[in-house]
């Protein structure tokens, strides 16, 4: 079983196996929401390496997890191609994939949604949708948009959150 | 794509230098660790990690 679990490297990114699903982690799309480790931290765990454990819990639990990632940073598929095909929309993270059809549904009843603003508990501030940003001298237009903005003062990338209220121990 | 390009702005979100976060427009705050969704016209959030009501600003930053 320990193959099973093995950590391994695609394009973009590491993957890593159990029984039934693959979860792919590309860390470049990652806005340090936080959901994972948050929500399940037997299984993502980023003091640990490798910092995804998939005997952590069960497969049920797993994907509950990965489908909370409000990015491509956490997605998965079932190990059989077969299943995958099957998967509802609004029940998988692993659409842009292979999906990408499915992605493109009921975009257009969201064209007028409101911005979402999320405060993570003891993490960034989590913007998403369409809306004009600006922050120093920069503008920008961003639509469909995903940008976490550093809330404890510490970020290396201000305005932007890197994940360093996690070793600081912020709370907010 | 091309949709996207005419979409129109819902929110102006402004990084204050030194100062705070300002969201204004059609948006929805979420505050996951108070449990609270508001749907306010216009607020000032935290960056700084001192305020002592977050997540807004209290301009603990200017002390």
């Amino acid at each position: 079983m320990a193959i099973e679990n093995e950590e391994k490297h695609f394009s973009g990114g590491k993957r890593y196996k159990n029984k039934d699903i693959t979860v792919y982690w590309k860390p470049s799309a990652c806005v340090h929401a936080s959901y994972c480790y948050r929500e399940l931290i037997e299984v993502f765990d980023p003091s640990r390496r490798p910092w995804v454990d998939m005997e952590g819990a069960d497969t049920e639990k797993i994907i509950e997890v990965v489908n909370l990632c409000p990015t491509d940073a956490l997605t998965w598929k079932w190990n059989e191609e077969e299943k995958n095909a099957d998967v509802r929309a609004d029940q998988c993270n692993h659409v842009k994939f292979r999906r990408p059809d499915l992605m493109q549904a009921g975009s257009e009843a969201m064209d007028a949604d409101p911005v979402s603003a999320k405060v993570m508990i003891d993490g960034p501030i989590v913007i998403k949708g369409d809306f004009d940003l600006s922050y120093a001298n920069i503008k920008k237009e961003v639509r469909d948009g995903l940008i976490s903005i550093c809330r404890c003062g510490d970020s290396d990338h201000q305005p932007f959150c890197d994940g360093k209220h996690r070793k600081t121990g912020f709370t907010g | 794509m091309e949709e996207n390009k005419s979409k129109k702005a819902q929110a102006t979100v402004e990084v204050i230098e030194f100062g705070p976060l300002k969201i204004s427009g059609n948006f929805i705050l979420k505050d996951l660790k108070r449990n609270t969704e508001e749907k306010p016209v216009e607020i000032w959030l935290c960056r700084c990690g001192k305020s002592g009501n977050k997540p807004f600003c209290d301009e603990s930053h200017k002390k």
